[in-house]
């Protein structure tokens, strides 16, 4: 595999998760350095067995997040200039039933902590005055909305992380910083639901996906790490669906 | 893999088959321009002057580069051209059809001829299309250009829809303001009309592109080569901007 991340320090939150450690395995096969956040220390501790650095951390939180951030920069001998907001939620909650309480814990870790985890690596950057590579994994449900599995918390969030991609690739190019998003469709990971009643997701597969497949998490870390390399070096402020076609439809 | 590029003989297609040479590709070369055989002579390519917006050129193209490299499974449509400066009450409809012509059903001959090779070789495939940032938002004065980006856009989406089922898939990519001849007679006429000079226009259009500054050949190039390798497995029907963040409405 060509070695597109040779010095590169990369620091993944939610590195236990499918579409977080499949990155993290990309990015180290490539060359990088890796950290890995998560807030489950069981999961995180099984995950570095992949040769990354785990760092325990509550995304939500900008006090851990800043020690992680820190944490990590010790951990790989300088302030990490990749970065991949991969920690997430996903719950199924049709709107009406929807609660404040759940609205807010899906909002504080896909969006407050895309944003936590941003602010601090680019702090960090900007203050070395290094260049570095923000992937933000959005989601095709930032981009449309799907009455059959509905979620308007975390496709609000979703589409929020498009709008703070945009305004980190605004303020941050002057740095030489990029930012990026991947709206990944139906993923073959823990946390897809859509396969949860067979016959139904594969009859959506077949209706719904022009390529009739999941996608896998190494796909979607294979756009990650795309946009992380020189070969986006003119890519910002970008959303990549990865999503087997089925925005185009 | 092999390859077809158009308009292949200078710029964004010359450093696109310079690329995909590189990751070892088996390369036909298309140009309008008899340049096209000293650009493939360097890249050990075979090159074919082509017209690609006359029907039977294209299929005699498409012909040949089966027999010389044994099959195609890139496609990559960036042969283009640039539309005249001119309001909808000073284009003559012979300039508008032509613009039309060349990047659009210029387009459309190509993916004609080549998704017949593919179906028939029945091992998937991948077709980049060049669009442009001016396919995506219009602007006065180019009406014509904008129009047929605009086109290869939507082209591209039917077309990724019908062709999944063969493992075809198919992207345009969108660049922004690229170092380019064609770029630069642009800013020469502009800064002609408005009394300006052609460093004036290229200072102005850089501040308002967020990474500051035109992208280039290469730059496009590694967004080719990602999207038409295994890498980008399930990315099919998308518009990728390359456009160093400039701001679309």
């Amino acid at each position: 595999m060509p070695g597109r991340m040779g010095s590169r320090r990369a620091l993944i939150t939610g590195g236990a998760g499918g579409i977080g450690l499949a990155c993290a395995r990309r990015l180290l096969a490539e060359g990088a350095e890796a950290v890995l956040l998560d807030r489950r220390a069981d999961a995180l501790s099984a995950a570095a067995s992949v040769g990354a650095a785990p760092v325990a951390c509550d995304i939500r939180d900008p006090g851990a997040v800043a020690a992680a951030v820190a944490r990590a920069a010790e951990l790989l001998n300088g302030p990490a200039d990749v970065l991949v907001n991969s920690a997430g939620v996903y719950k199924i909650a049709p709107l009406l039933d929807l609660t404040p309480g759940e609205w807010d814990e899906v909002m504080a870790v896909n969006l407050r902590g895309t944003f936590l985890a941003g602010r601090a690596v680019a702090t960090a950057l900007i203050a070395a005055g290094r260049p570095g590579a923000i992937v933000n994994i959005s989601s095709t449900a930032g981009l449309v909305a799907d009455a059959s599995e509905p979620s308007a918390h975390y496709n609000a969030s979703k589409a929020g992380v498009l709008a703070l991609t945009r305004q980190m690739a605004a303020e941050w190019a002057p740095y030489g910083i990029r930012a990026n998003a991947v709206c990944p469709g139906v993923i073959d990971t823990p946390m897809l639901r859509m396969m949860d009643d067979p016959e139904a997701g594969a009859a959506y597969l077949r209706a719904g996906v022009p390529q009739q497949r999941l996608g896998s998490a190494e796909e979607v870390a294979a756009a990650v790490v795309f946009l992380a390399s020189d070969d986006a070096s003119y890519l910002t402020g970008a959303a990549v669906p990865v999503d087997g076609g089925v925005t185009a439809i | 893999m092999r390859a077809i590029v158009t308009g292949a003989a200078r710029g964004l297609g010359a450093a696109i088959a310079a690329r995909l040479a590189r990751d070892g590709a088996d390369l036909v070369l298309l140009d309008v321009s008899a340049d096209v055989a000293a650009t493939a002579e360097r890249l050990a390519a075979v090159g074919l002057v082509t017209d690609v917006s006359d029907e039977n050129a294209c299929a005699a193209a498409v012909d040949r580069a089966v027999r010389a490299i044994g099959g195609v499974d890139v496609l990559v449509n960036n042969a283009g051209i640039g539309g005249p400066d001119t309001d909808v009450a000073g284009t003559s409809p012979a300039e508008f059809r032509r613009v039309l012509d060349v990047n659009l059903t210029g387009t459309f001959l190509m993916c004609h001829a080549v998704a017949t090779v593919m179906i028939g070789q029945g091992s998937g495939g991948a077709i980049v299309n060049m669009g442009s940032v001016l396919g995506q938002q219009g602007v006065a004065r180019g009406a014509g250009y904008c129009a047929s980006k605009a086109g290869v856009a939507l082209l591209t989406h039917s077309l990724a829809l019908e062709l999944a089922p063969h493992g075809i898939r198919v992207n345009t990519i969108a660049p922004g303001n690229m170092a380019t001849e064609m770029h630069w007679d642009e800013l020469r006429s502009r800064a002609a009309r408005s009394g300006t000079t052609l460093g004036e226009q290229v200072e102005m259009v850089k501040a308002a592109i967020p990474l500051g500054r035109h992208g280039t050949g290469s730059d496009i190039a590694g967004v080719v080569a990602w999207l038409v390798s295994p890498d980008a497995g399930y990315v099919t029907g998308q518009t990728i901007g390359v456009n160093g963040g400039i701001w679309l409405s």
